[in-house]
């Protein structure tokens, strides 16, 4: 019985990612593609997010800094130093991981939500950092002609292969997750959310397992942003902001709480809220001016709606509909 | 430099200074209520400003009159805000008040920008503009105007705190939730008063800026970092520390740009708020309590 389900949830993923690598075959439309782009982007962010919320039981309000960290170290070494592209991001997530490892040791030493408390001071000194350090971020202006994700002599430079390169990306980052999950770290975390100090007197170290969880999440942030730099090929301060990363805690949030599938889910529709047009043909450009007008408002209310009356977010209504199936 | 350019800067800082204690005042109250971070405690100063200018300058209310009608509905909002989106989280879980508070954050100030639009509002300043001679440093009025209202705040607060049945009430949810429930104290009640009175303090504060600054509806989440390390700096959970971390850190900031640059100046409080998180989280003047399970 076990097994049957395990294979129907396998041949269910296998579809998913079939359709999701299929899409730059049956579309050539560049904005879609470009939208589509940068859900995974975001998916990568996210899936850090839902470890360290809805595993961790923490929460960063810095998380766009590790994502610009990772962005502008990235277009710094391949623009100005003339390193290849591999580097680029190799340096981003070495760097963002640093950061994480430097402000996780002594936030988590404390019990309580100093976590919070740092990473929003954290990310506002990042802000003032990006727009402040000219000489490498550009200043205000922000940096552009960042080249093209490139390897082994090949230049990934259209729009299809952007997408594809992405999206492996995320693959690779959504397996490492899931790896984590099912691990002994991901028992324990389990264990952390029945109670902490039952967990802790079956002998867990749980500020090593929430730091080490948080240095992976600014990793792949920090992957995030360098892809971000090299597809996109402009950044500028206003990508990396307080905004940015209360979004992202906004889809850890809907998501829900032990799953990865619920918080990409909340990735992909917040994220293409905005760019409605970009799936929804015929969808009129005042809609989505109005679409966008509200967006905040929507992404407000949702938060305060699915602490309120939604436990556990997307995965919780799913995990509750799935064992009232199961009971029938 | 000569002493009265430091004096001026002193001035600058103190005023600066007491600012960041009305909001820093606001994230204690809630603090000792709630255990958790108020995230729209920016939003509070930002509505304290916008409703004073809205009542003011559309519906053409006299000065005085416009900063009351401002404040209290802010401190409305803040009670209403508590009622709708805190109380219904019955288990007061402090990670989810600070989640929920991040969504009130983003609501409050997108509706600030529907209604009163994008750009910055201007209201004058309440007794002329000008400026007073203080040993040979200049003081605008109505940084006068910021330093009294403060005062009186805090003064007001010290009296509420420990010469009424309220104050004490709130005092005893601070050292204890549930011995305060034990004993009779409407620990929920406490949580809306607190919210109540953060809102008022914070729309205090952005209504005493608003004649210099202007205000829109985006300066909130800025206000309420430079005000939650001023509560950090101080202590959390202490009104007389939030006092000294908001006076200390506007000083700070001021003597920043005086001997260092103005570039950096928004920095110095994060740089504050995180030294103090890693080195004394209990701030200077707390005390550091064991957590027990």
């Amino acid at each position: 019985m076990h097994r049957n389900v395990d294979i129907k949830v396998a041949v269910l993923l296998g579809l998913i990612g079939a359709s999701v690598f299929s899409v730059p075959l049956l579309t050539a439309d560049r904005y879609m593609l470009r939208v589509l782009t940068f859900v995974g982007v975001n998916v990568i962010i996210v899936a850090g997010m839902a470890l360290l919320f809805g595993y961790a039981g923490q929460v960063s309000l810095g998380h766009a800094a590790f994502y610009g960290i990772g962005a502008y170290a990235s277009a710094h070494v391949v623009t100005v130093f003339g390193w290849p592209w591999v580097a680029g991001v190799a340096i981003a997530i070495v760097l963002t991981a640093a950061g994480g490892l430097l402000l996780a040791l002594p936030s988590l030493r404390l019990r309580g939500h100093y976590l919070a408390m740092a990473t929003l001071a954290f990310g506002e000194i990042m802000r003032v950092a990006f727009v402040e350090g000219k000489g490498v971020t550009g200043g205000p202006d922000g940096l552009s002609g960042i080249p093209f994700p490139s390897f082994l002599g090949i230049e990934v430079d259209s729009a299809g292969g952007n997408y594809w390169l992405v999206w492996s990306a995320a693959a690779a980052v959504l397996l490492i997750a899931s790896n984590l999950v099912r691990s002994r770290a991901g028992r324990a975390m389990l264990a952390l959310h029945g109670s902490e100090a039952g967990a802790m007197s079956c002998g867990m170290d749980l500020t090593g397992l929430k730091v080490r969880v948080f240095v992976i999440s600014a990793a792949f942030a920090g992957l995030a942003g360098s892809l971000y730099a090299h597809v996109v090929g402009f950044i500028s301060p206003s990508t990396f902001s307080l905004h940015v990363s209360v979004l992202l805690v906004a889809m850890a949030v809907l998501g829900g709480t032990r799953s990865l599938a619920g918080p990409v889910l909340a990735a992909v529709i917040l994220t293409m809220i905005p760019f409605a047009d970009a799936v929804i043909p015929g969808l009129s450009r005042s809609a989505v001016e109005t679409i966008q007008e509200w967006q905040e408002d929507v992404y407000g209310l949702t938060i305060i709606a699915v602490m309120l009356f939604v436990p556990g977010g997307i995965a919780g209504a799913l995990r509750r509909i799935a064992a009232k199936g199961s009971v029938r | 430099m000569g002493g009265t350019e430091l004096l001026q800067f002193g001035l600058a800082g103190l005023k600066n200074g007491s600012i960041y204690a009305l909001v820093a005042l606001g994230f204690t109250l809630v603090y000792a209520a709630t255990g958790a971070i108020n995230f729209a405690q920016g939003e509070f100063y930002m509505l304290g400003g916008m409703l004073s200018v809205w009542a003011y300058a559309d519906l053409g209310l006299p000065l005085p009159l416009a900063a009351v009608t401002g404040v209290a509905a802010t401190a409305v909002l803040g009670g209403v805000f508590e009622l709708a989106a805190i109380r219904p989280r019955k288990d007061g879980d402090p990670l989810a008040i600070i989640i929920i508070t991040v969504g009130g954050s983003m609501v409050l100030s997108s509706m600030a920008r529907h209604l009163f639009g994008p750009t910055e509002r201007p209201l004058p300043a309440f007794s002329g503009g000008g400026s007073v001679k203080v040993f040979g440093a200049s003081l605008e009025v109505q940084s006068v105007w910021i330093l009294g209202m403060t005062a009186l705040a805090v003064a007001a607060l010290w009296y509420l705190y420990n010469r009424t049945g309220l104050g004490r009430a709130m005092r005893a949810c601070a050292v204890n939730r549930d011995a305060a429930r034990i004993v009779g104290v409407d620990t929920r009640l406490m949580v809306t008063v607190s919210f109540v009175l953060a809102a008022t303090l914070g729309a205090l504060a952005g209504l005493a800026v608003t004649p210099l600054t202007q205000t829109v509806f985006d300066v909130g989440p800025s206000v309420g970092i430079k005000g939650f390390a001023a509560a950090i700096l101080g202590g959390l959970g202490n009104p007389i520390a939030a006092v000294v971390g908001g006076l200390v850190l506007g000083m700070l900031e001021s003597l920043s740009i005086a001997f260092i640059s103005s570039t950096y100046k928004d920095a110095i409080a994060l740089i504050v708020l995180l030294s103090v998180l890693f080195l004394r989280p209990q701030g200077i003047l707390g005390r550091w309590r064991r957590e027990k399970v």
